[in-house]
């Protein structure tokens, strides 16, 4: 378990925060830390920036994120890794696609490479990390397009060489269903599954055999369409099935 | 080129190295992956009766020798694995690992495990922090010699009793474990670890089992004696993360051994590495079989069975 100070951590939204911390670590866009609220529980988060100081972004959602979020500066901040796979270096025209704090794993490659962001949303009050020139979505169509961010970005997909997909399972599954499997671009796509060690050896991740963890977390499209569970079911702390609300037996 | 087949009991590998229970062995997926990996055969997760989701993280810890875990027997629960398992196409290089609290639990569950087509169980009877099962089962000589013969007498399947290193007498516990077909030789030791700017356990659980490559001498130690007392067939497992590990336990008595934790330093590729390493060292040194190695170095065994 390693420790560093907390520098900032600002509020994004009404539930979204971004916590940086003085870490030196080398970590690569795409990749996660394990972070650890003491005495309570571990949980996978994605480096939200990968330069000096790092960063993440979080919804609090529940027991975890929620301590997180009442640190203060000075703070001392626990957690583990990096760990998992990283986005590849894009050339050409290059854009992301992001459902929900998905955006915060495809922050650091917007950081670092830049390119065109569509970004999803429930409701306006739900988008957070916003710049000017994001494409944004909203279900209710309180900010931007109304409708699903897939439905924002779809038409556009052969403007692209390089397309990074991040957000909930379902989403990308819609994606990954409507899209020509035949276009130009590369696309690679972070995927998220319970995580209970995050280093490749408890099982908890895997779909098909394939960690999340340690193989991804970021797949070629290709590979994940190879993934005959993915959208389909999920696995929960108790490794038992359970099937996504669409997902087709 | 030397022959690395092994048998234990009626049932003949091509390879000696098994992946160990609960490391990547819960979903069907990953213990396809770990056979095509070139494990000779894999030991699933710990079934039990009931699903369990077992402690919160954190559970697992990264310690210099080797690794903590208290994962708390998380597993979908019986009737669950059967249904992921009914069409598994790789039965009888798997091995079942069971764990229960009554002897009629570890029957109940041999015979769901056998009506899909299984063959073999391994008895968890030694996970060292869960109560009432595990190794608090583990310990109960009475119990272990009757949940043996129960499943042997219920039952056509092979039994490999997985016994704890936290006994003071382990040949005892081993002779209770008679009737089984093989020995699993060690569990995970009973540990702990702490995190001294938090003041906090590294384990949500606060106690955990210890592994990895600082347990390799206690399951030595473990493979030693109870070879000379019984030269039964036994599977090593502890620590071993070479080949050259793997071949201190069967010059002890292990014909086969279990890797866990190694995959943490090496991956799946540890499998192929560490058999084409026995290959090669019995090329060398002149074997032409594996089992020409099997517990050579225990000169007053009671047993010689092979
Ligand atoms: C590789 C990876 C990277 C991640 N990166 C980020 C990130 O950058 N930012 C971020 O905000 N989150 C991220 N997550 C998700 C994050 O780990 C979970 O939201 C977190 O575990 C919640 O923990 P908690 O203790 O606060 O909530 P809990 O107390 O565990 O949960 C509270 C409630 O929320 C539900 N819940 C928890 N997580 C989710 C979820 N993801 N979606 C829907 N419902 C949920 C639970 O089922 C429960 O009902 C990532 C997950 C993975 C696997
Ligand atoms: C994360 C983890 C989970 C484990 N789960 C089980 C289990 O469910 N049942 C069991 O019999 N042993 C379990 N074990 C013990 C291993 O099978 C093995 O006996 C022990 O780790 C020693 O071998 P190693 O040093 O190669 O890991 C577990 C070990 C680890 C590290
Ligand atoms: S979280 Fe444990 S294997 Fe991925």
């Amino acid at each position: 378990m390693q420790h560093s100070r907390i520098i900032e951590l600002n509020k994004e939204n009404k539930d979204v925060f971004t916590l940086k911390f003085d870490s030196s670590m080398a970590a690569s866009p795409g990749q996660f830390i394990m972070i650890w609220a003491p005495g309570g529980k571990e949980i996978p988060m994605s480096l939200s920036n990968t330069s000096y100081p790092p960063t993440i972004t979080f919804r609090t959602f529940g027991e975890t994120t929620k301590t997180i979020a009442k640190l203060k500066v000075g703070d001392r901040f626990f957690y583990r890794g990096p760990y998992g796979n990283s986005y590849p270096v894009p050339t050409g025209r290059v854009a992301y696609v992001a459902g929900g704090t998905g955006l915060a794993s495809v922050n650091a490659m917007v950081l670092k490479y830049g390119g065109d962001v569509y970004v999803g949303a429930r409701t306006k009050e739900d988008l957070f990390l916003l710049r000017n020139d994001f494409k944004i979505a909203t279900d209710d169509g309180s900010a931007g397009f109304k409708g699903t961010v897939i439905d924002l970005f779809l038409p556009h997909v052969n403007d692209y060489d390089y397309i990074f997909v991040c957000g909930p399972e379902p989403m990308v599954k819609t994606m990954l269903d409507r899209i020509d499997r035949k276009i130009k671009a590369k696309v690679y796509i972070s995927l998220e599954r319970l995580m209970k060690c995050g280093v490749g050896i408890c099982d908890s991740c895997s779909i098909n055999g394939v960690r999340v963890c340690k193989d991804g977390t970021v797949f070629s499209m290709e590979e994940v369409l190879s993934l005959s569970e993915f959208g389909v079911y999920k696995r929960n702390e108790a490794g038992k099935i359970e099937f996504f609300v669409n997902g087709k037996r | 080129m030397a022959s690395i087949s092994t048998k234990i009991g009626s049932f003949s590998l091509e390879n000696p190295v098994i992946l160990a229970s609960g490391i990547l062995d819960e979903t069907s997926g990953s213990i396809l992956r770990a056979l095509k990996s070139g494990a000779g055969a894999a030991v699933t997760k710990s079934i039990g009766t009931d699903e369990r989701k077992g402690y919160q993280t954190p559970v697992i810890s990264e310690i210099g020798t080797g690794l903590l875990n208290a994962v708390g027997l998380s597993n979908p629960g019986v009737d669950n694995f059967v249904e992921e398992y009914r069409n598994f196409p790789e039965k009888k290089k798997t091995i079942v690992s069971i764990f229960g609290g009554k002897v009629e639990e570890f029957v109940s569950l041999a015979k769901k495990v056998e009506r899909i087509g299984f063959d073999k169980v391994e008895l968890n009877l030694s996970c060292p922090h869960v109560k009432g099962v595990g190794s608090e089962v583990g310990q109960d000589l009475g119990m272990v010699e009757e949940i043996i013969s129960e499943i042997r007498g219920k039952t056509n399947l092979q039994i490999w009793a997985k016994l704890t290193p936290n006994v003071t007498d382990l040949i005892s516990l081993a002779k209770a474990s008679e009737k089984a077909d093989a020995y699993v030789l060690i569990n995970t030791l009973r540990a702990t670890g702490v995190e001294i700017y938090s003041r906090k356990f590294v384990l949500s659980n606060t106690v955990g089992g210890y592994s990895g490559p600082g347990i390799k001498p206690v399951a030595l130690r473990a493979v030693y004696d109870v070879y000379k007392e019984t030269g039964k067939d036994i599977i090593g497992v502890g620590g071993i993360a070479s080949w050259q590990d793997a071949i201190e336990f069967f010059l002890l008595g292990a014909k086969a051994i279990q890797v866990g934790t190694a995959i943490l330093y090496e991956d799946y590729p540890i499998f192929n590495k560490i058999n084409s390493g026995i290959r090669d060292y019995l090329d060398k040194e002149g074997f032409s079989k594996l089992d020409d190695i099997v517990g050579v170095m225990v000169v007053d065994a009671t047993f010689k069975n092979h």
